[in-house]
């Protein structure tokens, strides 16, 4: 048996060699990336930049300003040539591969290669006249709608769908007749499509066309709106057609799940699809006949990666690039030297919700409760002061979250109010705003009670998932604690996603025992903030109402507002407003990052770009690897 | 792990009692001994300590030790969290022992009754019980576990490990059924029977201590099993809030690819822990079993 | 026999109608839905709400079993909320790379375990016996999903022998002898991960069948008549051990099932059981009811073949 004993040692101090041994590697290697994280980033900056980046040495710490938003051109393009795309996801697409019936977020990316917006959009997420159809607008008054507003879509002659069918004004009107029909089964439907003339007839059943989509010509649509608003040039008019010709014989009610959409969807995009295998990859060649120009490439292979296999399959080569890097993981690839780390600021931004009510179902608003043990706006505030969310975006983010302020985020340009003054950390001020609102420790135990002396604990709701979710609201909970309040997660520990937003209050029915909770909201392109805090929208999840608040929101979105100008006024004044009340207030920023093979040109993120997957090219047929 | 409760258990035929025969075999395997003395020392260690570490203390998170390797400071570096592994590991290997032990308690304790009226009393009634048992073999784990983790409001060692107990009794319940099937024929159990013992009485006082060998086996190997029990749902994300560190918590890190190539600190002793409780924990059962089955016995 | 296979074959029709109303009401009971995920400010939260009632969601949970139920009575499983298809089709893409998995794993755990096991049982208490019990040990105490990982890591990215992702190269035709080879390719490395953990039950159950054959009195009978030692082995000890291993067979599946939960996951191979953890996550219940159900059905018929494999191999064990 004592030989056995000596295996076993054996076995067990090999491993720890081993391990050992990987360890003392990937030291050196984390040693060494210290030293050059800088060279990379640095490389296809200009010169303007060189002094910003002075801070960023050394201490492991990135700003999004030191990355490109579009790819350093090197090398000549090749003739042709194919390009692999990676998919960062858990999950499988799910295949809906349609602009009317997708939901996931994936396959927004599958279709974004073989379809597009018949609407670009420019820096500032307004639709321009750069794509497949132009419009004009004039005013539209009638007694019953004084404020509409008529759009004149015209389509370009040249854009055709894959299939060699020129894109006509029926298909962009079928879309419209598609997501109204009573028996639509996708999630599309919403105020701006009732907000068309005659569409609330047709969805419920009662008419069988919309009398506000006319099809005056073959490539003429008008489209008319009773309520005219800004939002309806940033993505409030539906831009995405679908062929008429292909659906018109399927039952809408079985359009989702049609071979259609499935399994030979089709575009007019400058690729093709050429084969799918379910969830995991799609092959698309190029679509010779696309409107832009005959695509550089020949053919994309996009392909789900997972998030802890993405490093490996960018430096391998395996993919070129991909929709969104985890971020999380950048600081140790910074030095991948195959590729080139471009980046922007996403449309998201997260924040610590209070709950000040509830929602009334019946009245389909929501009702402010003056009772809530987070009602005081100075307990709000003094909470606010607590959180150091700067060392939080170095110290869990290495700068690539950083700091928020506002409400309106960054890439708004127009209308973020960088200046507006938010609360930043300091836990005197935070202690001395409690104690001025009666938030003291009577008992001495070194936690504050409330105003009537009572025991005060704050019930924190918290999803997980995220990388850092779990230090991320324990900090929180910490820094709450060190100016004297008992902060709890909400049954002792993270919620997963679903039990999250249903006691949050997705339908509804909050949790009343949540008092606050930390959430994220992507925006999308459309800078009103009113479907998260108008008072009759459900998603305004900390409950909360006021006057000054619903009277901005709604001027923010007037036909008046259509003057930037005056626009940017409202805006600030309502950032103010939200610093002032606080129902919410936001914690972070974030980077979107995107690695691109060295081979691939032509490629662009700033919101806004003109440069289309068609100009896509490469420089030789294979992709750098890492060395 | 059920098939091979069942393999484990085929091969013990005869069962001469007496804990000096087990002794007597522990002291010829210094393998065995020398696992038994790295439990008891591991056992006393973590639960010594813990009682004096601060658990709060520990999963604090600290924004300026993020990662921090092994060093002066934190013997085994800390996590993303800035949070000391070494003392996450104490308490980790404490809650992941406590469920170990529960479970195979628990187990053990339904499945023995389970196997023994069902095996006793025969029949119909061993008949149907066998029948809910088989249904309970073919509840799907993974999915039921994960419901009553989103559904069960506070989740802590002891819901954990009923929630496990509920799907691991199955093995040792069969297996001291048929023993218990094989055992009643013999004669003492059937002089008892007619001498008008309580059916109780004969179960408790007559089957239960000749089963007893086999089950002690059993359930030292099912503890060995259960040690990395909770760490294969930590790593699906339905384990533990990292707030109660275990085994599993610590593994589950290794999910985040940086941390497996990087940063093995983290993920690789809580590995070896768990590699080395469930081998020690293994080799007692292997030199008990030997105890309890004379042809294997070594002198 | 027949009579024996029919009945256990019937009881599994009761235990199937339990299970498949367990994981209803779990289902139910857990928080959200499918359209919980769709928090999004660009969805209308009525349309959301709409859609609930169409789908029934808010029906009373034994009247959307019963219409379950009904569906099923016509083969129909219902429509997977998440993928907008029906649940079979869906069920149908996913199956057969998990079916290639498993018999791929099972082949690789008999190819790697018998001739370890018969090793290490004929040289019971050798050096190699110690070896192999060693890394049979070894094996049961490594979690199997960070030894996967490991493999993946060396194997996939380090020396990149293998894929890293997916069931087949894109683009592949069906059906042409490259697609097959593509998918063979693919499932290697996750089959053979799975297979090197799991082997240790078969190993350590065939060397102790061995060393318990090996002094039954038949052997030492062939023995004593002069038989070679070789002979005693391969035509004695070799067959009477293996057949149970074949009675173990069925059980396999069971712990097929439970492994390929975490490979999948791994190794982003898109079969049953990272089916049944994403729909489990977003909901989608009519996948995870289907899913479920199947997994019970092959853990029955997993039984049950081993039960029959057994009664033919081990007369005393009879089938009442």
């Amino acid at each position: 048996m004592s030989k056995s004993l000596k295996w076993l040692f054996a076995l067990m101090l090999a491993m720890l060699l081993v391990l050992a041994a990987c360890g003392n590697n990937t030291a050196g290697d984390d040693d060494q990336k210290k030293d050059d994280p800088k060279t990379e980033t640095e490389d296809p900056k200009d010169d303007e930049k060189e002094d910003e980046e002075e801070p960023v040495e050394d201490d492991g710490l990135y700003s999004i300003d030191d990355f490109a938003t579009s790819k350093t051109n090197e090398g000549e393009a090749i003739e042709g040539g194919s390009l692999t795309f990676g998919l960062v996801s858990d999950t499988v697409f799910e295949g809906t591969l349609n602009y009317n019936f997708y939901s996931g977020a994936p396959d927004a990316e599958v279709i974004a290669w073989f379809d597009e917006s018949m609407l670009y959009t420019d820096g500032n997420f307004t639709f321009t006249n750069e794509g497949p159809a132009e419009f004009t607008t004039e005013p539209y008054e009638t007694d019953e709608y004084p404020n509409g507003v008529t759009f004149t879509f015209k389509i370009k002659d040249n854009v055709n769908w894959h299939d060699g069918e020129p894109v006509k004004a029926e298909d962009w009107a079928f879309s419209f007749e598609v997501i109204g029909h009573p028996d639509y089964t996708g999630v599309r439907y919403g105020p701006d499509f009732s907000n068309i003339v005659g569409m609330e007839e047709y969805n419920a059943g009662e008419a069988d066309t919309i009398s506000g989509i006319e099809i005056v010509d073959e490539k003429t649509l008008k489209i008319t709106y009773k309520e005219s608003q800004p939002s309806l040039l940033t993505g409030g008019v539906w831009s995405y057609a679908m062929p008429k010709h292909i659906f018109k014989d399927i039952p809408v009610a079985e359009m989702q799940e049609s071979d259609a959409v499935r399994k030979n969807p089709i575009g007019m995009g400058p690729f093709k699809v050429k084969s799918i295998t379910p969830g995991e990859s799609v092959v698309y060649e190029k679509f010779a006949d696309y409107w832009r120009g005959e695509p550089n490439l020949d053919e994309v292979v996009l392909k789900v990666v997972s998030p802890s296999t993405v490093v490996q399959a960018l430096q391998t080569g395996e993919v070129d690039m991909v929709d969104s890097f985890p971020v999380d993981q950048f600081v140790d690839n910074a030095d991948m030297s195959n590729v080139e780390w471009l980046g922007i600021t996403d449309l998201a931004y997260t924040y610590i919700g209070f709950k000040l009510g509830h929602w009334d179902a019946e009245a389909k608003k929501v009702v402010m409760d003056p009772d809530k043990k987070m009602a005081d706006v100075n307990l709000r505030r003094a909470m606010w002061y607590a959180v150091d969310n700067n060392a939080v975006g170095e110290k869990f983010y290495n700068g690539l979250r950083w700091q928020a302020n506002s409400l309106i985020i960054p890439p708004f340009k127009d209308y973020h109010n960088a200046d507006v003054e938010a609360p930043t950390y300091n836990p005197d001020e935070a202690k001395k705003l409690l104690d001025e609102a009666g938030y003291v420790d009577v008992d001495g135990d070194g936690i504050r009670e409330d105003k009537n002396g009572e025991e005060l604990v704050i019930n924190f709701a918290s999803m997980s998932g995220g990388d850092v979710a779990e230090p991320l609201a324990q900090y929180y909970i910490q820094s709450w604690a060190a100016v004297g309040l008992k902060v709890e997660l909400i049954d002792g520990r993270l919620l997963e996603f679903n039990a999250f937003y249903d006691r949050v209050g997705q339908n509804g029915e909050d949790d009343p025992n949540i008092d606050i909770y930390q959430g994220a909201w992507s925006t999308g392109t459309d800078v009103n903030p009113y479907g998260l805090y108008g008072p009759d929208q459900m998603f305004n999840f900390p409950r909360y109402e006021s006057e000054k608040s619903s009277e901005l929101l709604a001027a923010g979105n007037s036909p008046e507002a259509f003057d930037v100008a005056y626009r940017q006024e409202v805006y600030k004044e309502w950032q103010e407003l939200m610093v002032e009340d606080i129902p919410v207030f936001p914690t972070l920023y974030r980077a979107v990052l995107i690695p691109v093979n060295n081979r691939v040109l032509n490629y662009a993120i700033d919101y806004g770009s003109t440069m289309g997957r068609h100009e896509l090219a490469v420089t030789q047929e294979e992709p750098f690897k890492h060395e | 792990m059920e098939a091979n409760v069942e393999v484990k258990a085929k091969e013990v035929i005869k069962s001469p009692s007496g804990f000096s025969v087990v002794w007597r075999e522990l002291i010829k395997d210094k393998l065995a001994l020398i696992s038994l003395i790295f439990l008891i020392g591991v056992t006393a260690f973590v639960y010594g300590t813990a009682i004096f570490l601060d658990q709060e203390e520990i999963v604090k998170v600290d924004l300026f030790s993020i990662y921090e390797p092994p060093g002066e400071e934190f013997i085994l570096g800390t996590d993303y969290g800035g949070r000391d592994v070494f003392g996450q590991l104490i308490i980790g290997t404490r809650n992941s022992l406590s469920i170990a032990i529960l479970v195979t308690l628990m187990t053990g304790i339904i499945g023995i009754i389970y196997g023994l009226v069902s095996g006793y009393f025969g029949g119909h009634i061993d008949n149907i019980m066998m029948r809910i048992l088989d249904f309970f073999l073919i509840l799907p784990f993974t999915m039921i576990v994960i419901a009553f983790v989103a559904i069960v409001p506070k989740y802590s060692v002891w819901t954990f490990s009923l929630i496990m107990t509920a799907f691991l009794w199955m093995g040792i319940a069969r297996l001291v059924r048929s023993k218990a099937l094989a055992e009643k024929e013999l004669d003492y159990i059937q002089a008892a029977r007619t001498l008008g013992t309580s059916n109780f009485k004969v179960v408790f006082k007559h089957l239960l201590p000749n089963v007893s060998s086999i089950i002690i086996v059993n359930m030292t190997i099912n503890l060995a099993g259960n040690i990395g029990l909770e760490s294969g749902l930590s790593f699906l994300g339905f384990g533990f809030p990292e707030s109660t560190p275990s085994l599993g918590t610590l593994l589950s890190y290794a999910r985040n690819p940086q941390t497996l190539e990087f940063r093995w600190w983290i993920w690789v002793p809580a590995s070896l822990m768990i590699l080395l409780l469930m081998l020690a924990v293994n080799n007692v059962g292997t030199a008990l079993r030997r105890a309890v089955d004379a042809r294997q016995r070594r002198g | 026999m027949w009579k024996f296979s029919v009945r256990r074959i019937l009881i599994m029709i009761p235990q199937l109608f339990v299970l498949s109303l367990l994981i209803f009401v779990l289902a139910k009971m857990m928080p959200g839905d499918a359209l919980s995920g769709q928090i999004d400010p660009n969805i209308d939260p009525a349309r959301i709400e709409e859609l609930r009632i169409e789908m029934g969601w808010y029906d009373p949970w034994h009247e959307q079993y019963a219409r379950w139920v009904g569906g099923v009575m016509q083969g129909d499983f219902g429509m997977s909320f998440r993928f907008k298809m029906p649940v079979t089709e869906l069920i149908g893409q996913r199956i057969v790379n998990s079916f290639w998995l498993s018999v791929a794993t099972l082949i690789l755990t008999y190819l790697i375990a018998i001739p370890l096991g018969i090793t290490s049982g004929r040289y019971n208490d050798t050096f190699r016996d110690q070896l192999i019990t060693g890394y049979s040990y070894v094996g049961f105490a490594t979690p199997l999903f960070i030894f996967a990982l490991v493999m993946l890591w060396v194997f996939g990215f380090q020396l990149q022998w293998f894929p890293t992702s997916g069931s087949v190269e894109p683009g592949m035709e069906p059906g042409t002898f490259d697609y097959f080879m593509s998918k063979f390719y693919h499932l290697l490395l996750p089959a053979l991960s799975m297979a090197l953990i799991t082997t240790f039950n078969t190993i350590l159950y065939l060397r102790n069948e061995i060393i318990d054959t090996k002094q039954k009195d038949f052997i030492l009978l062939a023995r004593s008549k002069g038989a070679s030692e070789s002979r005693v082995y391969n035509q004695h000890i070799f067959r009477n051990s293996l057949l149970p291993i074949a009675a173990f067979f069925g059980f396999e599946i069971t712990g097929l099932i439970g492994g390929s939960i975490f490979i999948e996951n791994i190794f982003g191979y898109p079969g049953m059981g990272q089916l049944l953890i994403e729909s489990i996550s977003l909901r989608d219940f009519s996948v995870v009811t289907a899913t479920t159900l199947l997994f019970g059905i092959a853990s029955i018929l997993g039984a049950l073949i081993s039960d029959i494999i057994l009664s033919l191999v081990d007369p005393r064990i009879r089938i009442k």
